[in-house]
């Protein structure tokens, strides 16, 4: 009896230390589920469902610059607080989801929140307050991203490709809420050596940024150091969403995708 | 609209006072109309310095300076603004500050 327990204990701690050596593999989200963001601030406190906002399919059409700088959207899940009369207001969601905005494509953006609430209006609800329901989406991924240049990760487009080409053309000034600006010089382009022999160095375009960013997403939350060099990061610390992974790897392409950053040839 | 009226309204007493002595400058009507337009244009004071961050990199240091102080007084009026258009302003306004003082900060580095 006591051999058994002895050697039940051995396998315990064993499989143990194998655990705690190779952790647990993180499950890959679909293509389609890849940027989304839940956003549950009140939603389930006023016994609603939390919200799953779709990146892709807002990407696809308005820069990141437009939300996260004009209407005000925080980087971070849940960091904005938005309550439904903020939308009511016409505010955050309800800056063009107010029945009223209209988009190349798009006649009416269906209202994020009304005053008042009609039977037939649960269903619209159901539109953006999703989680934990069967909610039959009105654009899907694959349909809509058909003709998109691809991409093996993320949400299996390559969004950078497709804005240059031309195949999308996000809108990055909204009437009444952006203000009218010069058109942005663009900084140039640098490289940052890569830490492991071997490694090609990575060539970081401004270029390919600012087209979505422009300059205050990136300065100086996320990149605090004004000299190149001043902001030390490693990739531990990408991955563990800091620095470049405040997007790379929750909206913009994955760091799995190694050489679309690491391009410069090795000498 | 709103505003264009309280425009002509003050253009309107000092005319008058123009005309019939300073006491109606300085009567308490006249002094809260005068600041209730100066509450109105924040949003004209914060879209001009907002709309400088994109060539920011071509203001000197002492250009920058002014416009981090203009932020700075800016700061105050967006607060007294109701609720959801605080929360919006305020971040708006933040991101426009840092990254003013950001630029300043790297050509005075330089």
């Amino acid at each position: 009896m006591k051999k058994v327990f002895l050697v039940f204990l051995l396998v315990l701690a064993c499989s143990g230390l194998v655990v705690a050596q190779t952790g647990t593999k993180k499950k890959r989200p679909l293509a389609s589920d890849y940027g989304n963001v839940v956003m549950n601030n009140y939603s389930e406190k006023s016994g609603m469902s939390a919200v799953v906002f779709s990146h892709w399919l807002h990407r696809a059409r308005f820069t990141c610059r437009l939300c996260h700088v004009d209407i005000g959207f925080a980087m971070k899940a849940d960091g904005t607080n938005i309550k439904a009369i903020d939308n009511m207001n016409g505010y955050y969601c309800g800056t063009c989801h107010n029945g009223k905005r209209s988009f190349k494509g798009v006649e009416k953006m269906f209202e994020a929140c009304s005053k008042k609430l009609t039977p037939e209006d649960g269903k619209r609800c159901d539109r953006c307050h999703s989680l934990g329901k069967n909610v039959k989406r009105e654009y899907d991924l694959a349909e809509f991203t058909a003709k998109f240049p691809k991409e093996r990760f993320g949400n299996g487009v390559n969004w950078e490709l497709a804005e240059e080409t031309g195949v999308i053309k996000p809108l990055d000034f909204l009437d009444g809420v952006s203000i009218k600006r010069p058109a942005l010089t663009i900084q140039k382009d640098f490289s940052l050596d890569a830490k492991v022999e071997g490694m090609p160095s990575i060539i970081f375009s401004h270029k390919k940024h600012t087209v979505w960013n422009g300059c205050e997403v990136c300065h100086p939350e996320i990149f605090i150091g004004v000299k190149k060099g001043a902001t030390k990061y490693s990739m531990i610390e990408i991955f563990d969403g800091k620095f470049c992974g405040v997007c790379h790897g929750k909206v913009a392409f994955p760091n799995l995708d190694c050489q679309r950053c690491h391009t410069k040839p090795v000498s | 609209m709103r505003e264009k009226a309280k425009s002509l309204a003050i253009a309107l007493a000092i005319a008058l006072s123009v005309l019939f002595g300073m006491p109606l400058l300085t009567s308490g009507a006249f002094i809260a109309a005068a600041a209730d337009v100066a509450q109105d244009n924040w949003k004209t004071e914060f879209e001009d310095i907002c709309s400088k961050t994109q060539d920011s990199m071509a203001f000197t240091s002492d250009e920058l300076k002014s416009l981090v102080d203009r932020c700075d007084a800016l700061k105050p009026r967006i607060e007294k603004l109701d609720e959801t258009q605080k929360k919006v302003y305020l971040k708006r306004l933040q991101m426009c500050r840092d990254l003013l003082a950001f630029v300043m900060q790297s050509k005075l580095e330089k």
